[in-house]
């Protein structure tokens, strides 16, 4: 399977500002995170694959073609600003049908994809509101739903969780998530939060100042580590049970954790568990995060 | 015991396998979108009021000039005809469009969703072109419907509506081609204004201060003086008699070329051509002297230059 996307020596300079140096980078079918700090070019990537700018120098290939040399290419593409960009005096379903149309549908098909794709972001009931009416989260999920309603193969989603609150936060990633992987729906997800990306990618590319820094699969970054996670009800009852055994535990507020953990901690966890009567929720190795990767290129 | 009469499965997402129509399509949907728009269809029943009063407010001319004809036959002669009908509701098609014509850009900007559009199948010039075909038809169909009813009043109020009709066919050409005119120059300077600001309001009102304060000015500076005599029969002041004195505000050949600055004139002028009618309108008296070829000009000038403003601000919309 050819890259959705491939960046080719791809630079953009605005005067003396360089908002992308000559990257390389590819896009693959899957959930791929744009991660960066602001300016760091995600931004400026986006515009690039879209076809809205054209590069300095270098050159970026969407599906196969220059996004730059032909609007056409825009007809498989789905994109989600960060903005606000849904208008407020139109309900979902008329938006929708619209937007399905200016992605080259025919009116009858453009009906029943809006339809489809507003029960798929849960908004089959609100479809006749007017979308002013909206909460946040909702007029997030039309955006979402307006990049798929053409039924597109790579959909770029620029900070899908920007003003979101934790629990709306959740569903969107959630929806990301069941999106892609059950829907087949590729993305390209541009980001500066990196729980999002450990959330909803399979590969990562790491911007930073308009170079590609680090490029691979999440868990790549997120390898295995010697430590143990431990998961029960009564953290306490275990966290005394495991000390008395001579095993030194670290108490977090949803778990404990086992450092450098051998296999005889394993023995013991068994027998501390089973001993204080405890459930046993989660037993696993505990994973590095992007934000301690992060945090070792900063030392 | 009823046995089950059908499963209920859940298909899961489908992908669309249909047909893909690209930029053709995309074109054809920002006309239809842009028609549904300003006629409110497609959103709450406030929306319509606007469309729908000034609608009614444009035939409401062509029906009176046809009810009078109809009742009061001698009179027909001096109602006004196709000729006269776009001077008569220009300042409501003026208002339909200063009012409307905002709507198809402002909230697409104000909302955001142009970044939307952008990142489909269809360029900024699309989106334009789109946006003023839509605006364009919906005003040249007030214009012809006005026409329409007021041609099918005078057909049906003639002793003979058959030889009415073979003898003004060439009326009817002219009505078609005056309406052009008078809808291509309305929808667009409206449209280009609105390009240049996210409050419908503030290019509704820019536009009906733009076209009365040109029209006032033009007025003002041409207007002549007259001097007027008592005419005294046996002592008695019988009549008074008032010619222009040959001097105004401007006199001669200056007068005549500041008519032009009447934006509401301009594509009146070019109906009065179409028409080969004689306009008593004291700006259009101090213009008889320009040339035909001018005035055409300066209407082009004055509609594809607002149309290039508008291609031009689209064309530097960022995302």
């Amino acid at each position: 399977m050819p890259p959705l996307i491939e960046a080719h020596d791809l630079s953009k300079h605005y005067g003396s500002t360089i908002a992308l140096d000559a990257v390389n980078f590819e896009v693959h079918e899957g959930v791929t995170g744009l991660l960066g700090p602001n300016g760091a070019g995600k931004s400026t990537a986006i515009k690039l694959f879209l076809g809205l700018i054209r590069p300095t120098s270098g050159s970026a290939e969407v599906l196969g073609k220059r996004p730059y040399d032909s609007v056409e290419s825009r007809s498989r593409l789905g994109y989600m600003p960060e903005t606000e960009t849904v208008p407020s005096n139109m309900n979902a379903s008329e938006f929708l049908m619209h937007m399905a149309q200016l992605s080259g549908l025919p009116p009858a098909h453009a009906r029943t994809r809006a339809a489809d794709i507003l029960r798929h972001v849960g908004l089959d009931e609100e479809r006749y509101r007017l979308i002013g009416e909206y909460s946040t989260g909702m007029k997030q999920r039309v955006k979402l739903a307006q990049s798929l309603v053409h039924d597109p193969v790579l959909v770029l989603l620029d900070e899908p969780t920007a003003g979101l609150d934790p629990g709306g936060r959740e569903e969107m990633l959630e929806l990301i998530r069941r999106t892609a992987h059950s829907f087949g729906i590729s993305m390209l997800l541009s980001t500066h939060l990196m729980g999002d990306i450990e959330r909803t990618a399979d590969r990562v590319i790491l911007l930073e100042n308009g170079r590609v820094s680090e490029e691979g699969a999440l868990s790549e970054f997120t390898q295995e580590t010697e430590d143990l996670l431990i998961e029960v009800d009564d953290r306490e009852g275990v966290a005394r049970a495991l000390s008395g055994r001579g095993v030194r535990v670290i108490e977090e507020p949803q778990q404990l954790v086992v450092q450098n953990a051998t296999d005889a901690d394993y023995d013991a966890i068994r027998d501390a568990v089973a001993d204080v009567g405890a459930r046993l929720r989660r037993l696993t190795p505990r994973r590095h995060t992007l934000t301690e990767m992060f945090r070792r290129r900063e030392e | 015991m009823t046995e089950a009469q059908g499963e209920v499965f859940d298909l899961g997402y489908q992908h669309y396998d249909g047909p893909r129509e690209g930029r053709s399509r995309a074109r054809r949907a920002i006309f239809e979108n842009g028609v549904r728009t300003v006629l409110g269809l497609g959103r709450g029943p406030r929306a319509k009021i606007l469309p729908t009063a000034l609608f009614i407010a444009a035939m409401i001319p062509a029906l009176v000039l046809v009810i009078i004809a109809s009742l009061a036959e001698p009179l027909a002669s001096f109602l006004p005809g196709p000729a006269d009908y776009y001077q008569v509701v220009f300042m409501i098609l003026l208002l339909f469009s200063a009012i409307m014509a905002p709507e198809l850009l402002c909230a697409d900007r104000r909302d955001n969703v142009i970044h939307l559009y952008l990142v489909r199948p269809l360029t900024p010039t699309d989106y334009v072109v789109g946006r003023y075909l839509a605006f364009f038809a919906i005003v040249l169909a007030i214009v012809y419907s006005g026409q329409l009813v007021l041609q099918v009043g005078l057909v049906l109020s003639a002793d003979n509506p058959l030889t009415y009709l073979r003898d003004s066919w060439s009326t009817i050409l002219r009505i078609l081609a005056a309406g052009v005119v008078i809808a291509a120059f309305i929808a667009v300077i409206p449209l280009a204004v609105a390009a240049f600001t996210t409050r419908r309001a503030y290019a509704a009102a820019f536009v009906i201060g733009l076209f009365l304060t040109s029209t006032a000015a033009a007025a003002a500076l041409t207007a002549p003086d007259f001097v007027c005599e008592e005419i005294e029969v046996d002592g008695r002041i019988v009549h008074t008699e008032c010619r222009p004195s040959g001097e105004g505000a401007l006199t001669g050949e200056a007068a005549k070329w500041f008519t032009l600055i009447a934006l509401g004139e301009i594509p009146l002028r070019v109906n009065d051509l179409i028409f080969d009618r004689e306009n008593d309108s004291e700006i259009a008296r101090a213009a008889a002297d320009l040339p035909d070829a001018l005035l055409v000009g300066w209407y082009l000038l004055f509609t594809a230059g607002p149309g290039a403003l508008l291609w031009w601000r689209y064309q530097r919309i960022r995302i």
